[in-house]
């Protein structure tokens, strides 16, 4: 299945082509650039410089997060776009366990990261069982200085992937840093976890999916904190 | 022979209107969606960005469908895709432009970025009027207050801007001090049609020599007046302070225009942005522009605020002009009008 892959929930601005197993294009830039003004320009080099038709895609998948809001708006906008004028289904993917799919290795748990702001990281646990990935522990949001103590409770060797680099120095025995080769999100796992997600599935939808956001906007939570302290002062 | 048609979609994303429409020959409109999220965003008194830009993900593309839908159109019978690409809410701006342009990368179809303010300019070419440049345009919004002249369908020199506080902005302020729901413009408007204009003497800001506009002084003022009596126990007659503050803001915008309207000799005016939709103004202006022997045109209410119809107007004129826009294209808060 003809697929291409956009991945736009960090910095990296990763496009991709495969088919089934089989890498046939990446293109992944990796220097802070927006991704409003290099996203569709990447697509239009890989279409161009492959040759391949527009019209032979035939599945559209798209990293749906957790990562930066606006990113993963920018991604999920053109991807939506791209499906409803192709006529492709499109799939979303979630960008952590992109991430656990660079790195198909079993014995260890996979604990990819990605920037929460303020300190905080998004966290899943994910193993390789059989050749196939595996969620252990659901997606949660985690202060970076407890994230060394978590881990270590698994008593395991676990790899991270991702946003990790700030926190190589602090980890603890066992819990180790992936390298770069492996650690940056890639359209390509993108592209592949969506066809396996899409296999033997029917149905079409060009739009509709929303970002894996996992927070509130700060606005919401800050209402709401408000309105609690309002029915306490009423008590 | 008969020239061909031209169908242009329009999308628009810059503030809390998620928005798309198709144009034919940037007069003829074949279809209006508008997505709006005032009441999403009533409980804070104001947009917010982050609910505003998530609000537009969800709704883009259903919008962009259903106004080609209802054009009875598909993507690959329309001519070029114009999208706004500022000012506005930089992450709100984002979500249409990437949609625009995957549209236009994957339909190997023309993209047109469009100036937001522009756009309600041209909304005026579908008021139904007949109304061809040279004129002159008063642009009155929540972030702008300007005063420019449009020469031809691509050129535009502006004569003066706000130097602080743009009109609007001054409208949704002092109705949040005075406890009134978002958005404030329509607020004040309700209330002054039961208050007497002339019960306060509110200062007109008038600049003399030069075509800027400042609002802050007569803000404050309005401010202190309310803040006096509530320090004294005192009722603040509302009505009375929104008819009265109302009446100097339109002051200074009329006057302004008739100096403009005589500098200049121009003999139309036409009123733009979302407080253009505001009836005293309208009728103070179309006043003010008949004594200087000029005459007002502004766009009917629903092309007022933002709307997609008046970015695909402009989008019309812009793909005559052959002013084609390429995939880097970035969003840009702050984009002045006339910029390229
Ligand atoms: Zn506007």
């Amino acid at each position: 299945m003809l697929t291409l892959g956009i991945d736009t929930a960090t910095k990296v601005c990763s496009v991709a082509i495969c088919r089934d197993e089989e890498i046939l294009a990446a293109y992944e830039i990796n220097m802070g650039m927006t991704h409003s003004e290099g996203l569709v320009p990447q697509l239009e080099q890989i279409f161009t410089r492959t040759g391949i038709k527009k019209s032979d895609i035939e599945l559209m998948a798209v990293s749906i997060g957790p990562g930066s809001f606006t990113g993963l708006r920018i991604g999920l906008a053109t991807a939506e776009a791209i499906a409803y004028s192709l006529k492709i289904p499109l799939v979303g993917v979630n960008t952590l366990e992109a991430l656990a799919y660079n790195l198909p290795i079993e014995g260890i748990l996979l604990a990819p990261i990605l920037d929460a702001q303020k300190g905080n990281y998004y966290l899943t646990i994910y193993e390789w069982k059989q050749g196939e990935i595996h969620e252990v522990d659901a997606v949660r949001v985690v202060p970076g200085n407890e994230l060394g103590t978590i881990l270590a409770a698994y008593n395991k060797n676990v790899l991270l992937l991702g946003e990790c680099a700030k926190l190589a120095g602090v980890l603890p025995c066992g819990v180790t840093c992936a390298p770069c080769t492996v650690s940056m999100p890639k359209a390509t796992s993108v592209a592949m976890l969506g066809i396996k997600q899409h296999l033997g599935k029917e149905d079409r939808q060009y739009f509709g999916l929303e970002p894996f956001y996992i927070r509130r906007s700060e606005a919401e939570e800050l209402w709401e904190q408000r309105q609690k302290n309002l029915v306490k002062s009423d008590e | 022979m008969a020239e061909k048609d031209i169908y242009i979609l329009g999308i628009e994303s810059s503030c809390d209107e998620t928005a798309a429409s198709v144009v034919k020959n940037g007069s003829e409109v074949l279809s209006n969606i508008i997505s709006t999220q005032i009441s999403i965003h009533r409980k804070f008194g104001g947009v917010v960005p982050e609910i505003a830009s998530r609000k537009h993900i969800e709704n883009i593309m259903p919008v962009i469908d259903e106004a080609l839908g209802q054009a009875n159109l598909t993507i690959s019978d329309i001519d070029a895709i114009a999208v706004t690409y500022g000012p506005g809410l930089v992450g709100a701006l984002l979500v249409g432009l990437s949609a625009a342009k995957a549209l236009a990368f994957a339909n190997d179809k023309p993209l047109i970025g469009v100036n937001n303010l522009e756009g309600h300019v041209f909304a005026n070419f579908l008021s139904g009027e007949n109304l061809q440049p040279p004129f002159l345009a008063l642009v009155v919004s929540g972030g702008h207050t300007s005063l420019l002249t449009v020469e031809d369908y691509n050129t535009f020199k502006l004569l003066g801007q706000t130097r602080d506080d743009a009109a609007g902005e001054a409208f949704d302020k002092i109705a949040r001090y005075m406890g009134l729901q978002y958005p404030g413009g329509p607020e004040i408007e309700k209330l002054a049609l039961s208050g007497k204009k002339d019960a306060i003497d509110f200062p007109r800001p008038l600049l003399p020599g030069s075509y800027d506009f400042s609002f802050s002084g007569l803000k404050s003022a309005v401010i202190n007046y309310i803040h006096g009596l509530e320090q004294n126990d005192k009722e603040v007659p509302k009505a009375d302070v929104a008819a009265s503050f109302q009446a100097a803001i339109i002051e200074v915008l009329v006057k302004k225009s008739q100096l403009a309207l005589l500098e200049t000799g121009l003999k139309n005016i036409v009123l733009a942005g979302g407080v253009s939709a505001n009836k005293a103004l309208q009728d103070a202006l179309d006043i003010g522009a008949a004594e200087v022997g000029a005459r007002l045109v502004h766009p009917t209410p629903i092309l007022c605020t933002d709307n997609a119809v008046m970015i695909a107007a402009r989008g019309y004129y812009m793909y005559k002009n052959n002013e084609f826009s390429d995939y880097t294209l970035n969003a840009n808060p702050s984009l002045k009008l006339g910029a390229k």
